[in-house]
């Protein structure tokens, strides 16, 4: 019921007592609360004056209030302790992921990944605010109540003892049956809502066949078909939650009726029958509300596990080994026979290469050749699995060096744009750049016309949720970044204008070309023109480097790998 | 408080389904007032049961009704809890599914056949979840105020039978509890929830920077500013949940302190008014009793009400759709497919997208369209498909205006775009969905043509296959072919190809042109291009920028006299 992680958390001990603790005090307000005013209706019903009676009735209140307070009390204590619970799992959190790096993030789901950031996290406050305080209100409550019915009439108290394990059983074994119906039906509820969406998202093809008018009437049919789906599954769901509650109250109905028969044959006084009366409701008053909330706390377990399976997963190790303040003309990286791939399945297969100082170099090959999966070892984003790396002479086991990572700009296919004002975007790189020196960047970047086409220039919101820029525009916003960060010596660039118009690329083209300069470049790409920009080139394929050397020496060889590739670009013959 | 006004004056989402099924929602409040009734109906009956039997009376029988009353009720209140859970699921689900229709229409009625830059399905998912949370303003606001409501009318009169002063007394009591308190708790609240949404907006944006923007994070050094950054939102957050959560608590605790009042004056006025009779004072248990399981439902009121202010948004979004709209029935008939623009101005916004463009495209011609993105290209299919008009100027085919040939544009133009969508059925289905009368025989030569047989005869289903979620089964290369076998299906003189092979290879993408304009070659085709790859398969090649073209000629001629266009061209074609 309680999850064992819960007990790795700090300070959680000294929480469960004082949980225990006020959960034992509301057990005594509650028996209180019976008691007084089971004598106060009796005291009436005996007719005894009010000044008797007034002791009773304050009692009741007292305790009533106190139970209430009690209530108020425990949700705050413990909302603060889940609020606790969860920070410390949301830096964790954030530091694994800076550990394990965005590529092995990339491979379990990004969405995975942002949704356990954000609602995994409050549901696990959920979780903790709520499970824990229904647990220990079911296993104290009922068990202080029972022993004070035991005490007034151990027969009543028996059989309320022995119906709440059936009422459980009863509960386990239908929500088990609404369980396999639920998962029996699960496929068909996919299909169904699917089926909704489809329609939707593909609403301008339905447009574009004339088809759109018609198809309302079967989006209607899918819905009656998840309606139907739906309760079948419902008229199962509910029978548990019925078991639980037909248990409960006709055991309390039961109870009364056996109440009457002992009173009517004298075997017991009225107060001790109304108290175990007022006093049985409260009995299975935890039960039910622990099976109220089981559901929500199911997905607040769900989402710790989550949290934990990604707290779980390794990290890289040895990521300070390097030593390098800065990258120099007589600096010096080697990779000898580097691979990297999963199991029997190279992706890249004994590279070697040796670079020295600021060369400009082409990493060329069709889609699926390994450039993209090469220029992630080489920015130490992917870890490989056999070879060797070193970087001025020092071994390396990977290149997930902080004192690396410091020294080049990467920029992506797709830069990833915050959502903040343009001018945070630009900055990101260097959080003290001046104003001066942001307008500079944004012209050389070629961002001119953008901040002026803004509605507040510079101080616009971009990004998800703000205004989106266009795939150019966002390359530009990557170059500005990289030229106002100007302490980097190492560029690294992959397929950066692939997926562009080829007037902006040209554009961009223009605008990149002189950056190039006195900095050490990967470029891996297919857009072979950018060759003309380069001084080395590296031929991959499957994996492997096929050919590398100087791109003019290569292109006038006729049967270079280079220019075979080049005809497979559909390049002129 | 006016905008909440307005929001029901402008409600065509909520009001007007509550009145649909009548019988539905009668049943779904009646019952569960019934429920609450049965429970309250039996601690009452126990109460005078025990009661009166404490008195001893001489004949059983005496309390032989109260103890058939009292399993009869603890029977009744877990039945009618049952049935009301399930015929209030069953009304809602129905709502639920005319609702879908409505959304689905209203989306259809202003649908457009040119897919824009904006990515349309995330937009239609969050309507899709408006409307399931709809479902929970029925089931947990709703129903529990319809059926509160009712109950305080029947406790109120039912006291009043008894005492018509002590009615007054708990009509009082009472109407703190259900209209006082929810009101304020709504107005209350309703800021805190305004703020909280905003919040769990900011915290997902935040979280989608933080992961998606990992790597900038790391590489700018800047691991501490992520953790202290994102901290923030989620602190600002839980405090203002805290907040609205605390107020709940206190809340239930002062509704429960007014119970206590309740519970108090009702014993002392049971204990006055019944004192005096030997049968009449077993009801002073009884009411005493009855108190707590009728007030519980009350509670359920106020939570209810007070979540009200998370559906406002979706109301509201929903609200903002047109009305679906019917289109008129004029069909006009096309001979001829020549297209034409003429001195065509298009503006949006106050902002010139297309400037007095004159274009002519004969019957069969294949032009080229290039541009970079904001240059107007959609804006110029869209008047083409007639999804918008322009404001100065004509465009027709073959002499009629195209806003006039809406009703069958899916028989003279015909579009594959970036993500030919293919829906989740099979493939025979997918693909005849080009043209819904076309025999078996005309579907599968049509996927034939696309050069499709090979990939067919691979699949253990063939033709059967389904095709998964958005095609995902399939290549974008075999996707596009799919696509591309509908619209020959389709068989319209006009084809637009709105950059149909942008997210494709290299290699691919030239095996796809080339296949395309082989298979369309007796059609009028206007292709949306990046960049110059096959541009030698058309006749004309337009450049726009600005709402205008800059450049336009056969490629031909380009080559030879445009240094703009021989630029570009050496890098396709390096």
């Amino acid at each position: 019921m309680i999850d064992k992680r819960l007990f790795q958390l700090n300070g959680i001990i000294k929480t469960l007592i004082g949980l225990v603790l006020m959960t034992g005090l509301q057990g005594l307000s509650i028996l209180a609360q019976g008691i007084f005013l089971a004598r106060a209706i009796v005291g009436f019903w005996e007719g005894q004056s009010l000044s008797g009676i007034g002791i009773d009735i304050i009692s009741f209140a007292v305790a009533f209030l106190m139970r209430q307070l009690l209530i108020v009390l425990k949700n705050q204590y413990m909302s603060h302790f889940a609020d606790r619970a969860v920070e410390t799992y949301r830096v964790q959190l954030l530091s694994k992921y800076i550990e394990i790096g965005p590529s092995v993030i990339a491979k379990t789901g990004t969405g995975t990944a942002v949704t356990t950031l954000g609602a995994g996290l409050d549901n696990v406050k959920n979780y903790f605010q709520l499970l824990l305080i229904k647990v220990f209100d079911l296993s104290i409550i009922p068990w202080l109540i029972l022993i004070y019915i035991f005490y007034l009439k151990w027969e009543q108290g028996l059989f309320l003892l022995l119906i709440f394990p059936v009422v459980i059983i009863f509960f386990i074994i239908l929500g088990l049956a609404a369980q396999s119906k639920a998962d029996a039906e699960f496929a068909n509820f996919k299909n169904l809502n699917n089926r909704f969406v489809d329609a939707l998202r593909g609403l301008p093809t339905l447009k574009q066949l004339g088809l759109a008018d018609s198809y309302s009437d079967e989006i209607y049919n899918i819905s009656e078909d998840y309606r139907k789906t739906t309760m079948r599954t419902l008229r199962v769901a509910i029978t548990s939650t019925f078991a639980l509650d037909f248990f409960t109250t006709l055991s309390i109905a039961v109870v009364a009726v056996f109440l009457g028969f002992d009173l009517l044959d004298g075997k017991m006084a009225l107060l001790p029958a109304l108290s175990i009366l007022i006093l049985a409701p409260e009995y299975f008053l935890p039960l039910r509300n622990f099976s109220d909330d089981y559901h929500a706390t199911l997905n607040g377990k769900n989402a710790l596990t989550d949290v934990m399976d990604i707290l779980g997963k390794p990290s890289v190790k040895n990521r300070h080994k390097l030593l390098l303040d800065q990258w120099r003309a007589d600096s010096e990286l080697e990779l000898a026979q580097v691979s990297y791939g999963y199991e029997d399945k190279l992706v890249l297969k004994n590279i070697d290469i040796h670079i020295k100082g600021y060369q400009k170099i082409a990493i060329v090959g069709e889609s699926g050749s390994g450039k993209s999966t090469l220029l992630n070892i080489l920015g130490g984003f992917l870890q490989p699995n056999t070879g060797e790396i070193k970087l001025n002479g020092q071994d390396l086991p990977h290149l997930m060096q902080s004192d690396w990572q410091k020294q080049f700009f990467y920029m992506p296919q797709q830069p990833y744009i915050f959502h903040d004002t343009l001018r945070g975007n630009i900055k990101f790189y260097a959080q003290h750049a001046t104003d001066k020196g942001i307008q500079l960047a944004v012209v050389q970047a070629g961002l001119t016309q953008l901040v002026s086409e803004l509605p507040n220039g510079l101080d616009t919101i971009i990004g998800e949720g703000g205004r989106q820029l266009s795939g150019g525009q966002a390359q530009r916003v990557s170059l500005a970044r990289m030229l106002l960060d100007d302490q980097r010596q190492v560029l690294l660039f992959d397929e950066p204008t692939a997926h562009l118009d080829i007037e902006t690329e040209y554009d961009l083209k223009q605008t990149m070309a002189p950056i190039l300069d006195s900095h050490l470049v990967f470029f891996a790409t297919h857009r072979l023109h950018w060759l003309d920009q380069m001084d080395y080139v590296i031929v991959l394929r499957n994996g492997e480097i096929v050919e590398q050397g100087l791109p003019q020496n290569l292109l006038d060889k006729p049967d270079s790998q280079l220019n075979i590739l080049r005809h497979e670009l559909g390049g002129r013959q | 408080m006016n905008k909440l006004k307005q929001l029901l004056s402008d409600d065509h989402w909520i009001v007007p389904f509550l009145k649909f099924q009548k019988a539905g929602l009668f049943w779904s409040i009646f019952l569960s007032l019934l429920t609450t009734l049965a429970a309250g109906a039996l601690m009452f009956v126990s109460g005078y049961l025990i009661s009166r039997a404490a008195q001893r009376p001489d004949n059983i029988l005496l309390i032989y009704v109260p103890i058939v009353l009292t399993r009869g009720f603890g029977i009744a209140r877990p039945v009618f809890r049952y049935t009301q859970r399930l015929v209030s699921h069953n009304w809602v689900l129905r709502v639920v599914s005319q609702a879908r229709k409505r959304l689905y229409s209203s989306m259809a009625s202003q649908a457009s056949s040119i897919r824009g830059r904006m990515q349309t399905g995330e937009v239609l998912s969050l309507l899709a979840d408006d409307l399931d949370r709809l479902q929970n303003l029925y089931l947990r606001t709703l129903f529990p105020l319809g059926a509160g409501i009712l109950l305080y009318i029947f406790v109120s009169l039912a006291f009043g039978i008894v005492n018509w002063l002590f009615m007054i007394w708990w009509f009082l009591v009472l109407a703190i509890i259900l209209i006082v308190i929810p009101a304020i708790s709504f107005v209350i609240n309703r800021p805190r929830v305004h703020h909280q949404k905003k919040l769990q907006n900011k915290l997902y944006t935040d979280a989608t920077d933080a992961v998606l923007g990992l790597q900038d994070w790391v590489l700018s050094g800047r691991q501490n500013d992520l953790v202290a950054y994102q901290g923030q939102v989620m602190s600002e957050l839980a405090d203002t949940k805290n907040k609205e959560m605390r107020f709940g608590w206190w809340r239930d605790f002062t509704i429960q302190a007014l119970v206590l009042i309740l519970v108090i004056t009702t014993l002392l006025w049971a204990g006055n008014q019944f004192s005096d009779n030997h049968v009449m004072v077993n009801y002073i248990a009884a009411f005493t009793l009855a108190i707590f399981p009728l007030v519980d439902s009350f509670i359920g009121v106020n939570q209810g009400v007070s979540e009200a202010s998370f559906y406002e948004d979706s109301i509201e979004r929903l609200n903002d759709l047109p009305l679906p709209t019917v289109m008129s029935d004029s069909v006009s008939h096309i001979h001829n497919a020549t297209i034409n623009f003429k001195n065509v101005t298009f503006k949006y916004d106050e902002q010139l997208i297309i400037d007095q463009l004159n274009l002519t495209i004969h019957s069969g011609e294949k032009i080229a369209l290039l541009g970079r993105s904001g240059a107007g290209k959609t804006t110029l299919l869209k008047l083409l498909s007639g999804d918008i008009e322009p404001n100065n100027g004509t465009v027709t085919i073959d002499d009629q205006p195209t806003i006039n040939l809406q009703q069958q544009l899916s028989h003279i133009v015909a579009v594959l775009d970036q993500q030919g969508y293919l829906f989740n059925t099979t493939i025979l289905n997918n693909v005849r969905m080009g043209n819904v009368d076309a025999t078996d025989e005309q579907v599968k030569a049509a996927i034939k043509q696309a050069g499709l047989q090979a990939l067919i005869e691979s699949l253990p289903d063939q033709y059967e296959t389904q095709m998964q979620e958005a095609g995902a089964r399939f290549s974008g290369g075999e996707q596009q072919r799919f696509a591309l076998a509908r619209i020959l299906l389709q068989d319209a003189p006009i084809v637009i190809l709105d950059e149909p092979t942008v997210s494709l290879d290299p290699k691919t993408e030239s095996d796809v042109l080339t296949q395309i304009f082989t298979v369309l070659h007796d059609r009028t085709i206007i292709w949306v291009t990046h960049h110059l790859t096959g541009i030698d398969h058309v006749d004309h090649v337009y450049f726009l920028e600005s709402g205008n073209f800059t450049l336009a000629d056969t490629p031909e001629k380009l080559k030879k006299t445009s240094p703009r266009f021989q630029q570009l061209l050496a890098m396709d074609d390096y």
